[in-house]
């Protein structure tokens, strides 16, 4: 298991290095004069100046890498061009909403497609089945932030029973009741998604249940429920949470979109304003804390395989 | 129970290749037939609900739907074959060289898992912040960079398999040159791994584009697209909520019809998934 777990966290250490050349390398690209990109026309040469002592841009290329690499180390992303204040304490601001957004999307995603998927494999080529197949193939189909919207209109225009947009910090005010905000977002967001997981729930709980001991478990005269929820859904789990830890990157991409739709003051919507902005330190540090953070969620998920199923630790 | 799901799997096709055509015939002709002028502003008609006259409605401009969202249909389309195929001309080379030669696979796949780090739509959006100015090209670019990292993995994993066959080693053993194998035996066989990741890239990078300009960092706003129109229609969505509805119904129309085929093609390319869809 430790050899595991180093060979791992060493391909982390690669990947991340890996993430912050690409992120540095995607900077070099803008074109146009470094400082009068990150700090306007109108800088003075001491911002200039001051400028250049932390990023090395007056430096060769390797030096530039160099500092950039050890100012990621410390935690310096640079400073937003529009708020002027360092890009990780914008995005810490912003943080919350988002996070909240995605457990609840995750939420919704866990809780519609595993039902949906162990319903389906159950009782294969029934009606319910072919519906459900349908179902997910449109949910996978229909753009997060149309479906956004259209839920916009009924529950927020028509019916009048949730907000339309907008989020308050339930951390700041202590209002619980804020996180009806997220849950049209979430909805739309975790919709497209749990149709994937959906998906797989159902292949993967097809091919355990046509498993010898699944004959047996009903053999023995087990209930129907014990043998499906106890002897093949434990079995399906691992391919049902390969899937769902591959939702990270699509929550976060639909996020994005999702944000601006309903106006959540998250990340997603930071990143957009950014990109209209042209607040390069901005968007290059959004791109980091999330590339980061996916690696990370991919080390962390590998080493919860290998200890839920110990064959994968020798491969 | 079995033929019933083949007739439904065979009317979802036929379902999904209708669909496909009428779209295509759409993106073709459809500057001929539309019954408006789809930038013809009529301010006395803006916001009107779908009617006779107007079979989707007008906007807030008063210019008519239909006829923004049947032209739109040709951008949609130009979009999606262009960066489809960027990622074929980008993927399949990389991949196939990959896949091949171990130490160059090992360099390249490194590189292709650090880009995927990236969510799709950051990496779009950052590039086309890179790239400055809204535009199809541009368009193409930041969301080609996106998939051709994918086509890389599928042509990949493809080749790696396939250069195992017997065959190849057979023609090795003949003293063929590594370069007629990779062409005559490996990339022959990688069309249908190839076709089959093309549809799902068309697919999503459709869903992406629209993304795109539905946040206003696509292609200009006066070229009618389905993401523009709908990101135009966001003022007016309780008063005139047909500026959203129809634009989104013919995206998720096409996504699905992608969608589809491209699982009915891996289905019969691809015997060995079969059993799993």
């Amino acid at each position: 298991m430790l050899s595991f777990v180093v060979r791992r966290a060493a391909g982390m250490v690669v990947s991340v290095l890996l993430v912050v050349t690409i992120t540095f390398i995607l900077m070099q690209l803008i074109p146009g004069d470094p400082a009068s990109v990150l700090l306007g026309p109108n800088a003075t040469p001491e911002q200039i100046e001051a400028l250049n002592r932390t990023w090395g841009f007056d430096k060769p290329i390797f030096v530039q890498f160099y500092k950039y690499f050890a100012n990621f180390l410390r935690g310096n992303l640079g400073e937003s061009i529009f708020f002027r204040q360092p890009v990780l304490r914008i995005i810490g601001q912003r943080a919350e909403t988002s996070v909240f957004l995605g457990i609840m999307a995750l939420i919704v995603v866990v809780g519609l497609g595993i039902p949906a998927g162990v319903i389906a494999a159950v009782r294969p080529n029934s009606w319910v089945d072919n519906s459900l197949l349908l179902l997910a193939l449109a949910g996978a189909s229909i753009p997060s932030f149309w479906l956004g919207l259209m839920l916009m209109v009924l529950f927020a225009g028509k019916l009048h029973l949730l907000p339309s947009s907008g989020y308050t910090s339930v951390i700041a005010t202590g209002n619980i009741a804020n996180l009806k905000n997220l849950i049209l977002p979430a909805f739309a967001l975790g919709f497209v998604n749990a149709a994937l997981v959906a998906r797989t729930a159902r292949s993967s709980m097809l091919d355990v249940l046509r498993a010898d001991y699944i004959t047996t478990a009903r053999a023995k005269g087990l209930r129907d429920s014990v043998v499906i929820l106890k002897h093949a859904l434990r079995n399906a789990a691992i391919p049902i949470t390969t899937v769902i830890s591959f939702t990270f990157a699509s929550l976060v991409s639909g996020a994005v979109v999702t944000e601006n739709v309903f106006a959540l003051p998250g990340v997603g919507s930071l990143i957009v304003q950014s990109v209209l902005k042209r607040d390069y330190p901005t968007i290059q540090g959004i791109m980091l804390v999330v590339a980061v953070l996916y690696v990370v969620i991919n080390f962390v998920t590998d080493l919860a395989y290998a200890f839920l199923d110990p064959r994968i630790r020798y491969r | 129970m079995g033929f019933v799901k083949l007739i439904l799997r065979r009317k979802t096709l036929l379902f999904a290749v209708g669909v496909l055509l009428s779209l295509v015939v759409i993106s073709i002709f459809a500057p001929y037939f539309v019954p408006y002028d789809p930038d013809a502003l009529r301010v006395v008609d803006r916001l009107q609900p779908p009617s006779a006259a107007h079979f989707f409605g007008t906007d807030h401009f008063g210019r008519d739907i239909f006829s923004r969202v049947l032209v739109g249909t040709r951008v949609t389309f130009i979009l999606g074959i262009s960066i489809s195929a960027f990622a074929l001309v980008f993927g399949v080379p990389l991949g196939v060289l990959s896949g091949y030669y171990d130490r160059l696979g090992m360099l390249i796949m490194r590189i292709v898992d650090a880009i995927m780090a990236f969510p799709a739509i950051i990496l779009a959006l950052a590039l086309m912040a890179i790239m400055g100015k809204p535009g199809m090209v541009n368009v193409i670019i930041a969301v080609g960079m996106v998939w051709a990292p994918r086509m890389v993995r599928v042509v990949y994993s493809s080749t790696l398999s396939l250069r195992e066959n017997t065959y190849v080693e057979a023609a090795r053993a003949l003293g063929a040159s590594s370069g007629r194998i990779l062409v005559r035996h490996i990339a022959v066989n990688l069309l249908s791994p190839v076709i089959v990741q093309s549809t799902f890239t068309f697919a999503f990078s459709i869903m992406e584009v629209a993304a795109l300009n539905f946040l206003g960092v696509g292609i200009p706003p006066y070229v009618p697209s389905w993401g523009g129109m709908m990101n135009e229609g966001r003022t007016y969505i309780i008063r005139a909520p047909w500026i959203i509805i129809f634009p989104g119904v013919f995206l998720a129309l096409s996504v699905l019809s992608f969608n589809l085929l491209g699982d009915a093609l891996r289905d019969r390319l691809d015997p060995k998934l079969r059993h799993l869809v």
